[in-house]
This record gives C-alpha cells, sequence and structure tokens, in this order.
C-alpha cells in the first residue's frame, strides 16, 4: 500500500492548535462570566486568555506554511483567501479568524494591562467581551470540524458528528491548557514574577482556587464523557452502514493501518484514563459525600493526556480520512 | 428525407425545409422533449430547494436557477473503451501540451486486470477531469480560484488567484487534481481550452489512435458525442457522488481492487501514476 497525503503535520498541527486555543478562550469566557469577580477563576480566566491568540495564531502560520504557493515563493498569496467570501467553509473559517482574533484581542488586553485584577476599570467591557468571544471560540472549533465533513469525496470525514466530536475535544483541550498552564506558571515561578513586576494576582486568598479546579475538572469530566459517547455514535453508524462509510471505518477496527493509535492514542489515553482519575476526584462533592481536594493528577496527569489524545485525534481523523478510499470507481 | 437517419450526422440540404419531416420528426422530438422537460423540472425542483428557493417557485424562478448553474454549451467527452488500446498516447500527448510536471498526471490511463486463467480480462480505462455539471471541486475553493466556465462549461483553474490549499484535490473524488510543484497551484485537465477555444479538439482527442475520445458539445444533439451517447449504453464514474460528470464511458470495466474483497476474485488495477493504486 502507497499512499500520498495531501494534508499532513501541518494541517494536523493547525486543527489541534485552533481547536485548543479557541477552547481556552471558550474556557476564559466562560471561567470570568462564572466567577463573581472571584480572583482564583479571575486568574484562572486569564491562563485561557493569554493562551488563545497564540496558539491559533500559530496554528494558522502553520496552514500558510502547507499552501503550495507559499512553497513554491508566492509568500503573500494566501491573501486572496479574503479578496472573497463564498460558501466554501474554508471561506468562511478564514473570515471567521479574523473575527476570532479582531474580538479577542482587546478581551485578551484587559487581562494583559498592568496591575489587572477581577475588579479593574476593565470590568464591564472584558465581561461584554466574554460573550462574543464565548460565540466565536465555538465557531472555531466547530469550523475545524466542518472543514473536513463537507466533501463527500472523503467518507470518513463526511459525516456530521465529526465537526461535534472536535468542538468537544477543543474544549476540553481548552480547559486541559488551562489547567496546565497554572500548574506550570506556579512550579517554575512564572506567576510569581507577574505578581511582583506586573501586579497580577497580588491579593491571593484562594478562597476560589478548589472550587475554579472543581468547576474545571467537571466540566472537562463532561467533555470526555460526551466525547466518548460523540466517538462511540461515530463508530456504531459506520459500522452499521454499507459502502464507503463502511469501508473507511476500516482503518480503525482490527487490522486497521491506525487501530493502534485510535484505541490507545485517543480512546485509552485521551479519554478513559482522564475520565476515571478525574472522576474519582470530583466524584465525593458531585455526590455530596465531601469536598473536592486539589490533586496534582486532575491538574497535571490529566491535562497531559487530554492533550496528547486531542493530538492524536487530529492525527487519527485527518491522515485515516485520506487513507479511506471510496469504494469502486 | 422521411426515412432520414435521425442519428446522422448529414446536415439537412438546403432545398429541404424542416417541415418535410413532420410525420416522423415531431413524433419524436415531442416525446424526447416532453420527457426531457420532465427530467429538466425535476432537477430544477432539486435546485430551487438546494438553493434555498421556496417551495412553490414559480417556472421563472426555476429557470432563472437554472440559467445561473447551466451552461449554454458544455464541452463532454464520450470514451469508447471498445476502442482503447490503452497505448498511453493520450497520457504523453497530455504532458506535452501542457507541460504537466514529472510525476503528475492530468490524463492517464488505467488497466484492470482479472479472473484467474483461462478466465481472464484485461481492460482500460482512460481517466480525466470529469468536467462535472456540479463539480464538488469548485464548491470548496475558498478563493474563487477555479470554477466552470460559463461559456463551455469547462471546470478551470486561474493560477494567479489559486493559493494551493489542496482542499479540491480532497473534494474531487476522481482523483483529478494534484498540486503542481512548479507553480505551487492545483492542477488539472482543462479541456485543453486553449486548443478547444480556436477550434482544435483537445491533444488527447488529436492524438488518439482508436479514435477512443470524442470530444464535442453535449447540448448539440447533433453533436458526435449526443449522438454517441443516444444511441450507446453509458457509464459515468462514481454516478452516486452526485457531481454528474461530463466524461461518459462506452462498455467501462468499474471493477476495482475493493470489489475483490466479497467478489471473491482477483482484481488489479494499475493507475500507472506515482500511485498506483486508485484513491
Amino acid at each position: 500500500m502507497e499512499h500520498e497525503l495531501v494534508w499532513g503535520l501541518p494541517v494536523i498541527g493547525y486543527l489541534f492548535l485552533a481547536g485548543l486555543g479557541a477552547g481556552a478562550l471558550v474556557t476564559s469566557a466562560s471561567l470570568l462570566l462564572r466567577g463573581k469577580d472571584n480572583p482564583d477563576f479571575f486568574r484562572l480566566a486569564r491562563y485561557g486568555a493569554v493562551l488563545s491568540i497564540p496558539t491559533v495564531a500559530l496554528g494558522t502560520a502553520l496552514l500558510v506554511l502547507e499552501l503550495g504557493s507559499f512553497q513554491s515563493g508566492h509568500w503573500f498569496r494566501w491573501i486572496n483567501l479574503y479578496t472573497v467570501i463564498n460558501l466554501s467553509p474554508m471561506s468562511i473559517g478564514s473570515w471567521l479568524l479574523i473575527l476570532y482574533f479582531a474580538i479577542a484581542a482587546p478581551y485578551v488586553y484587559t487581562f494583559l494591562v498592568p496591575n489587572s485584577h477581577s475588579q479593574d476599570r476593565f470590568i464591564d467591557l472584558r465581561k461584554n467581551l466574554a460573550y462574543p468571544c464565548i460565540a466565536l471560540g465555538i465557531g472555531v472549533a466547530i469550523y475545524t470540524g466542518v472543514l473536513l465533513g463537507a466533501m463527500p469525496a472523503r467518507p470518513l470525514w463526511n459525516s456530521p458528528i465529526l465537526a461535534l466530536l472536535f468542538l468537544i475535544s477543543a474544549i476540553s483541550t481548552g480547559i486541559a491548557s488551562v489547567m496546565i498552564s497554572d500548574w506550570i506558571a506556579e512550579k517554575i515561578g512564572t506567576a510569581k514574577w507577574c505578581a511582583e513586576n506586573l501586579g497580577w494576582d497580588r491579593e491571593r486568598d484562594s478562597s476560589g482556587k478548589a472550587s475554579a479546579e472543581y468547576l474545571l475538572a467537571s466540566t472537562d469530566t463532561i467533555f470526555i464523557g460526551f466525547e466518548i459517547l460523540v466517538i462511540f455514535l461515530y463508530f456504531m453508524y459506520a459500522h452499521l452502514t454499507v459502502g464507503d462509510v463502511r469501508m473507511s471505518i476500516k482503518v480503525f477496527e482490527t487490522g486497521g493501518a491506525l487501530t493502534a493509535h485510535f484505541w490507545v492514542g485517543v480512546v485509552l489515553v485521551g479519554l478513559m484514563i482522564p475520565v476515571i482519575l478525574e472522576m474519582q476526584k470530583i466524584l465525593p462533592r458531585l455526590l455530596g459525600n465531601g469536598p473536592y481536594v486539589h490533586s496534582g493528577a486532575v491538574v497535571f496527569v490529566v491535562p497531559v493526556m487530554v492533550l496528547i489524545g486531542g493530538f492524536i485525534l487530529r492525527y487519527v481523523i485527518v491522515v485515516g480520512g485520506q487513507l479511506a478510499k471510496l469504494a469502486g470507481i | 428525407m422521411k426515412n432520414k437517419n435521425f442519428g446522422s450526422t448529414t446536415p439537412l440540404a438546403d432545398n429541404i425545409t424542416i417541415d418535410d419531416d413532420i410525420p416522423a420528426g415531431v413524433v419524436i422530438s415531442t416525446a424526447s422533449d416532453s420527457f426531457h422537460a420532465r427530467r429538466k423540472f425535476l432537477s430544477q425542483l432539486g435546485l430551487g430547494i438546494a438553493g434555498g428557493a421556496t417551495v412553490t417557485g414559480s417556472q421563472p424562478v426555476m429557470a432563472a436557477v437554472n440559467a445561473a448553474t447551466k451552461t449554454k454549451v458544455q464541452y463532454a467527452m464520450v470514451i469508447d473503451t471498445r476502442r482503447c488500446i490503452g497505448c498511453h498516447a493520450c497520457t504523453v500527448a497530455c504532458k506535452s501540451e501542457n507541460d504537466v510536471p514529472l510525476g503528475n498526471n492530468r490524463c492517464w490511463v488505467e488497466y484492470t486486470e482479472k479472473g484467474s486463467f483461462p478466465n481472464v480480462d484485461r481492460s482500460f480505462l482512460p481517466r480525466l477531469c470529469n468536467h462535472c455539471s456540479k463539480p464538488a471541486c469548485v464548491d470548496v475553493c475558498p478563493t474563487g480560484a477555479t470554477y466552470k466556465r460559463k461559456e463551455d462549461g469547462i471546470v478551470v483553474i486561474d493560477d494567479d488567484i489559486c493559493i494551493g490549499c489542496k482542499y479540491c484535490v480532497h473534494a474531487c473524488p476522481y482523483d483529478a487534481r494534484y498540486l503542481n510543484p512548479v507553480t505551487g497551484t492545483v492542477d488539472k485537465c482543462d479541456f485543453c481550452f486553449h486548443r478547444v477555444s480556436q477550434g482544435y479538439e483537445p491533444s488527447c482527442v488529436n492524438t488518439c489512435q482508436g479514435r477512443a475520445r470524442i470530444f464535442g458539445d453535449i447540448n448539440d444533439p447533433e453533436s458526435e458525442v449526443s449522438q454517441l451517447l443516444a444511441k450507446n449504453a453509458h457509464s459515468v464514474l462514481l454516478k452516486g457522488m452526485g457531481t454528474e460528470p461530463n466524461v461518459f464511458y462506452i462498455d467501462a470495466d468499474h471493477s476495482d481492487p475493493r470489489d475483490a474483497i466479497y467478489q471473491n476474485r482477483y482484481i488489479r488495477v494499475e493507475t500507472h501514476r506515482k500511485v498506483k493504486e486508485r484513491r
């Protein structure tokens, strides 16, 4: 079997990073709106905001690197994307990205100014921007799935549930990125440096820390649960149908080219183990048997696994979709 | 003239008017017209719904939708595989005519081998862009670089606009598109429109030894392609994709290696391209 990948690692990286950034923005805006001006919620919202633009920008840059025109020396030919707007998912997505950067940039700026805190002069602007940020984050995240799903010639991708899968995975990786950023910032001293030099998070009382962590962990658990459900439905319908789609799902079945990547990388590492680890920690409070206690597993191990799983998910879908062929001619 | 063969390419003599043909001609044409009108109406209905028009759309609305999506001249190709000997002359002519880079093909010939001795068969399937009436590639192009020409229905790519995102390469079910490594844009068969617009045949048609490739306007009932399609059983590739291809095959072997799984027989297809297997 020989294959030629039309879309390779740059596109996979874009789908992952754009999903992560958009998910981080949604997480950030949700934390801000849910937090009732609590400094701990605000601090986590800032991590999401800080992540939201560079990740999506890096992903978009990867996408430009992958363009045939860029590779042949026409470095700015991609501007042609913004000379028209049509019903191509890529055209809509390109304009959506512009809108995303335009709305997210002032939102992120309100977090980055020195001495910013949950009750500063930007409080109203920040909250007003948070609502469109949630919508745009969902838009960018779901568009990555629509992009792949629009083509009947790629049977593995041509499923409406793929966009939902990518959306859920994007928000899940967004939450994971916020949790792990907090952990890393504490460990390597960035948080302390920012408090001293930029005046961020000076008055830390940690009253909302467990509460915010619980909110993130429980939301993440719900999203991972839904992701497992969507993958189950995706598989069930592909397995029960006939023809192209039935043939295409064989790349993930026993003996398929990406079976191990999918079942170990995505399902086991990315979904099953994280959801079990998180359930152990959130169940006491969820069932009213006790408080949520801070856990290193939840803030570090789970996010790492979710991020790895999220990347492998994009990888197996993008590569698998190109290996899966149309039956017949 | 009453006994005139309906499929004849002989033009009517000047001194004979159309009226002379009434007894035979009218019956045939009305029957076929109403059939076509009904089919046209049904397809328009589909278009109307897809285009967001009201379901109760009147005929003028339908006609407008139709005029926007159908071209007056639709160039098409009929490939009579009974006459193809698999000599690759079309492949070579195309590469030379269009300066196709090494390792890529706009036009190629697939060989299908099947069966076990002594019950064996080998057949040839010349391939090219199908210049679909509903091109999936055009639908996904984010810059509008690829479009279906209004004047002749040829699907073309504007090299100055194409950014090489390769979205259309995925969208094409026929794998007719590739990224041209020299220009950095997506490339494919364009029915040699530089020749066709000057009144010449496409290069592959011009060179075909067995006259297996026949080119013409499918909307003109007098054209050779229309008459061949009228008189022969024919098929298109991947009809289920709904792309309405304008490359038609007579006696094509649609066998595919993937059919062999359930048909329990040997089938091998070689594309003679860089990637030897069909997509």
